[in-house]
């Protein structure tokens, strides 16, 4: 029996728009697999992010992130999200919105300026939970059977982020936080095989403005992960996160040009959002996935090559 | 001592006398107790109005005693603490002086007003004229009443057979008490009976246990029933009656001799509870060689019915149609000693226990430690059955868990238990390297500073001050620990060969059924154990009359304080059934036969089934005896047939009336 | 507005001797802060609660009237909470056919180590009587 089509508003953020827009395209071609329909959010600001701003003041965080909230809400549908750092953000303001009347009151003050009016009927869910929970990874399994045969097999380290996972309260997740699995169940259904590696919830450096203001202490979070990473004998680094991936992906980069002397040798592990390969897992083009770079463009990503993983995948059909 | 009964039919005027306790600061560092003296004369029926520091002291009785035996007065109300703590007290003290012990009533002023708003002065103050007023008028409308007097029936059911409930079972059972023993294994010991020995005298806890293990199987005095559950209880105190269900053995325990045979000839193999999974036993079994009682059951669950134990009994002892047995029991008093169970460690994901083999519990280790148990006393670790080299402890897994993970309280026995295992271990294997990483050390019993202290000294064991934030194994199931050593400040990675929870006690699962049966409130906060009636003063007896506590269904704890909550309980329940009759607050209902219109309404509504019709007469009737005093059926009369001593409409209603101040009532409102 | 601020609600509990009254008592001896709005009149069972014990309560001009008894499955005598379950909605209804907002009678469960859901609520009922107002008996709502 066909179910009600299920319908978010894409909430975009920063990295994704100006640095990855293929992770957009990825998800947006997968979700569309699913009859699920993303509508865009017309006047969309920066979450705010998570680190910086609620660093900051949280009464400006807590505005900011309610007038994004309410663009939603009058659309009258929930937030679809795909960053771990907007996730957070979103997530928790409208968490905090909900249950402390008194900054519920002071939100609405400041959002009457502009005719807006925080309510809190939209949900704040990241495309990991919706793909888990709402199409379920049984689901996913089928239509990958019919999307590409024979079925990929290769060997994955799976970042989850921070954000993602914790605080464990707020988080659809069971509060099975320490070890968890939906994140590899979820991309395993592409027939690839997630490795276990030291460390592996360790944060990519990246978030808290650590990037921003500390840049070599970030990168060294990313030159210990990818190390790990490398030990594991993973051939693909799978993110659910564009800042994440930005780090480990341009970070790999400048990993290797600062670190050069403490290395053993260069990193030259691909990196993919989870929803590209979820999307070759169900056939669809590399073209179609943002997978191929224009060698005519000039610091655009990806920056690590994906050429080793696409000869992988070009071999396997 | 009663003098002279003064006589009184509740119809002459009251004349009251209003009591207001300072109780040290509690009540007078609020409010203005000589203002509130004052403020009680004003009230209709009161002739006089005291105070004084301590109440409930000897010469604060004596002050209310003095005033009746004078005839000053014929009513009491005492201003002060929570009638939950003195009530009794100053029912005495009235009827010492001859005053009947119900016309009396205490008004809260300290655990409801003062210490609830101990900043608020003029608050505390008005809230504490309130409940004086309202005092005054139920006590103006109070009618004296006799107390009623029950039998106690000379027996008790003790609930659980572990160190607890035996050593109870014993002691009443050497009074010359008949002790009904129920216990829902196969075999009593409880977990004392897994354990390899005991702190801090490293006592062999079998040698302790077996002997009261088969002497209470001995006494005279004691009906041990194993493998048996208390399905339904009803009655009160001196009055119990108990359902037990026998589960069925499948075997005739009579002719059972306990040669093992049908053990050896059964094909079925699954997991040995008592060993916690570590060792099989077969579908017919006993739980472990010493258990008593020593004859065999058969599990169930898991026999496949194949008829080679049948055949090769000697005595013939197999039912397959075994059925259960349901046994009716009259006891006067019962003693709840169920026991605990381990927390469940696979809820702490990042210690990895059910993923990494070599990672195991402290019950475990236990098993492995005794010489009965599963490696035959040598500890081996479950991946490749080698003696470990290095151990690492973790304490405090499932207690002090502030996250929601476990629990908030701590267990009491686990430094110690681990100090006592990492000993055992390095007595047989000194050069191994153990380390304990523990929050704080709580060796706090008699002789447990010093055997801490000799196992750091002398042992060699490492104690590390930090929590281990997670662990991980390599391809050869060794683990690498993370911790942190905060009075050194650093960090700490460790590779040993295997990995030991301390698990903290937590309540039974089926604790909420306990508490439902027996009618003991279990606490519903995140302790989860059965509630004793007052922290300090009660810590075996409960809320409900005639039901103790023992052991660690009340809470976790050591061997030493269990067995003297034992003794205190079997004591408690002795007193009782010693003095033959208990007295019950004659706090029942009555039916009004000339108001009672026959609806019947009311008889559906008791659950004591107290009320029936009479048919000849065509009202209702309550049986005095079966009535608790509960109110039901006085609130759903719809004639208002049915009055209740103490807690009537007649009360009641005077309460509430007199509780809304003059000026908060109704402009031109009479009542 | 500022008559509001001032208005301290009268608010008169019934609670059973075995579970509220013990679990009111543990709010005391942990010291559990509360405003002072709270009178307690003490009952043996949840299920002595007379519905003309709350009416009384009303018309005689108290603004909230908090009835607290064991949880269901936990009544000291079996069943006794379970009968006021269900007196309570046709007491609801009656009150507002009086023109009483039903908020002024309110049913709560509390066991006898709920100390702190006690305060929580006790502290939650007076600011929600503050926005209704005094009884309606007294001008109210």
């Amino acid at each position: 029996m066909p179910k009600d089509k299920l319908k978010f508003a894409l909430f975009l953020g920063c990295v994704i728009p100006n640095r990855y827009p293929m992770i957009e395209r990825a998800t947006r071609s997968v979700f569309e697999k699913f009859n699920i329909e993303l509508i865009d959010m017309e006047g969309a600001s920066c979450c705010p992010a998570p680190g910086v701003f609620r660093g900051f003041d949280i009464d400006t965080w807590l505005v900011v992130g309610a007038r994004n909230i309410t663009i939603a809400e009058e659309l009258g549908v929930d937030i679809a999200l795909m960053c771990n750092g907007c996730y957070g953000s979103l997530l928790e303001v409208n968490h905090t919105l909900k249950n402390d009347k008194k900054k519920l009151k002071m939100v609405n003050e400041h959002l009457a300026k502009i005719g807006r009016e925080f309510k809190g009927t939209s949900e704040i869910r990241h495309v990991v939970d919706i793909l888990y929970h709402d199409v379920g990874v049984q689901t996913i399994q089928n239509r990958t059977k019919y999307g590409r045969k024979p079925p990929l097999h290769l060997k994955l380290a799976l970042h989850y982020g921070c954000h993602l996972l914790k605080p464990s309260e707020t988080r659809p997740w069971d509060q099975k936080v320490e070890k968890p699995t939906f994140f590899d169940e979820l991309v395993e259904v592409s027939g690839c095989k997630s490795i276990d590696y030291k460390d592996k919830f360790l944060c990519c450096g990246a978030g808290g403005g650590v990037r921003g203001a500390f840049k070599e202490l970030s990168l060294d979070y990313t030159r210990e992960k990818l190390e790990n990473i490398s030990d594991s004998g993973a051939e693909v680094i799978i993110t659910a996160c564009p800042f994440c991936h930005l780090q480990l992906d341009l970070g790999q980069l400048e990993v290797n040009n600062l670190f050069k002397d403490k290395i053993s040798k260069q990193f030259k592990i691909p990196v993919l959002y989870f929803t590209q390969l979820l999307g070759l897992a169900l056939g669809m083009s590399k073209e179609e996935l943002g997978l191929v770079r224009s060698p005519d463009l000039k610091g655009v990503p990806p920056f690590t090559p994906l050429r080793p993983v696409l000869k992988k995948i070009g071999e396997a059909t | 001592m009663v003098e002279t009964e003064i006589k009184l039919t509740g119809r002459e005027t009251p004349k009251i006398g209003v009591y207001v306790c300072w109780c040290g600061i509690n009540i007078g560092g609020v409010v203005d107790v000589p203002k509130l003296c004052e403020y009680s004369m004003t009230l209709p029926n009161v002739v006089l109005a005291s105070e004084y520091k301590f109440m409930c002291s000897d010469i604060g009785q004596n002050m209310i005693m003095e005033d009746i035996r004078e005839g000053k007065i014929n009513r009491v109300v005492v201003a002060s603490c929570s009638p939950r703590m003195h009530e009794q007290t100053f029912r005495r003290a009235c009827s010492d002086a001859g005053l009947n012990q119900f016309l009396f009533e205490q008004a809260n002023i300290r655990e409801h007003c003062t210490w609830v708003s101990m900043n608020d002065v003029p608050g505390a103050t008005k809230i504490a004229q309130d409940h004086i007023r309202m005092a005054v008028a139920k006590v103006s409308v109070l009618q004296p009443l006799e107390v009623t007097t029950v039998d106690v029936e000379p027996s008790c059911l003790v609930v659980g057979a572990g160190i607890a409930g035996i050593n109870a079972a014993l002691d009443l059972g050497n009074s010359g008490y008949k002790v009904y023993l129920v216990e829902k294994n196969p075999t009593v010991g409880g977990h004392m009976a897994q354990l390899d020995k005991t702190f801090p005298t490293m006592d062999c806890s079998s040698c302790i246990t077996t002997p009261k293990m088969s002497e209470v199987s001995r006494n005279q005095n004691i009906e041990l029933m194993t493998y048996s559950e208390v399905v339904s209880l009803d009655g009160y105190v001196g009055n119990f009656q108990a359902k037990i269900k026998k589960k069925p053995h499948y075997i005739d325990q009579d002719l059972c001799t306990g040669c093992g045979q049908c053990a050896e000839v059964c094909p079925v193999e699954c997991a040995n509870e008592f060993d916690l999974g570590m060792k099989p036993r077969k579908a017919a079994y006993i739980s472990f060689p010493q258990a008593v009682p020593g004859q065999y059951t058969i599990d169930m669950d898991h026999c496949i019915k194949c008829g080679i134990c049948e055949e090769e009994c000697p005595t013939k002892a197999i039912k397959y149609n075994d059925k259960p047995e349901y046994v009716d029991v009259k006891v006067g008093t019962i003693i709840l000693a169920t026991g605990w169970d381990p927390y469940d460690a696979t809820r702490m994901e990042q210690y990895g226990f059910g993923r990494y083999p070599n990672v195991i519990m402290a019950l475990q280790m236990e098993r492995l430690l005794s010489s009965f148990g599963p490696t035959g006393g040598k500890v081996k670790r479950p991946s490749d059955l080698k003696e470990p080299e290095s151990i690492v402890f973790i304490q405090c897994v499932g207690s002090r868990e502030f996250t929601g993970k476990g629990r908030k309280y701590c267990s009491r026995v686990c430094c110690m238990y681990a100090t006592k295992q990492a000993r055992s271990y390095k007595e047989k294997h000194p050069h191994a390297r153990i380390y304990i990483f523990y929050i704080d050390i709580r060796a706090f019993g008699k002789g447990y500073e010093e055997f801490y202290h000799d196992a750091g000294m002398n042992y060699g064991i490492n104690f590390i001050r930090g929590r281990v934030s997670e662990l991980y194994e390599n391809e050869n199931h060794d683990l690498i620990v993370r911790a942190e050593d905060t009075l050194l400040q650093r960090q700490i990675e460790l590779k040993v060969d295997m990995v030991i929870l301390s698990i903290g006690l937590e309540p039974q699962s089926d604790i909420d059924d306990i508490a439902r049966i027996f009618n003991v409130t279990a606490t519903k906060t995140e302790d989860g154990f059965l509630m004793e009636a007052h922290p300090k003063l009660r810590p075996v007896d409960t809320l409900t009359d005639g039901i103790f506590v023992a052991g660690t269904v009340q809470g976790p704890k050591d061997i030493p304080d269990t067995v003297a909550q034992a003794k205190a309980a079997a004591s408690s329940a002795a007193t009782l059934m010693a003095k033959g009759q208990v007295e019950i607050e004659p706090y029942f209902a009555k039916v009004l036969d000339f108001k009672c219109a026959g609806c019947k309404s009311c008889i559906s509504l008791c659950a004591y089934k107290a009320i029936t019709f009479n048919e000849y007469e065509r009202v209702a009737e309550i049986s005095e005896i079966l009535c608790k005093g509960c109110g039901t059926c006085v609130a759903a009369c719809p004639s208002k047939a049915i009055v209740q001593n103490h807690f009537g409409d007649a009360q009641i209603l005077p309460m509430i009336k007199s509780a809304i101040p003059k000026e908060l009532k109704a402009r031109g409102s009479e009542n | 507005m500022s008559s509001q601020e001032l208005f301290d609600p009268y608010i008169l509990g019934i609670f059973c001797n075995w579970c509220s009254y013990a679990g009111a008592d543990g709010a005391g001896t942990s010291r559990m802060q509360r405003p002072a709005n709270f009178r307690i009149i003490r009952v043996m069972c949840g299920g002595r609660m007379d519905p003309q014990f709350v009416v009384n309560a009303l018309l005689n001009g108290a603004d909230g009237v908090i009835i607290s008894h064991c949880h269901p499955g936990d009544c000291h005598y079996v069943e006794g909470n379970l009968k006021t379950i269900r007196k309570m909605p046709i007491l609801q209804l009656y009150l507002k056919q009086f023109g009483i907002n039903p908020k002024r009678a309110k049913y709560i469960f509390i066991s006898a180590s709920e100390g702190v859901q006690l305060t929580e609520i006790a502290k939650q009922y007076v600011e929600e009587l503050r926005e209704l107002g005094p009884n309606p008996i007294r001008g109210g709502n």
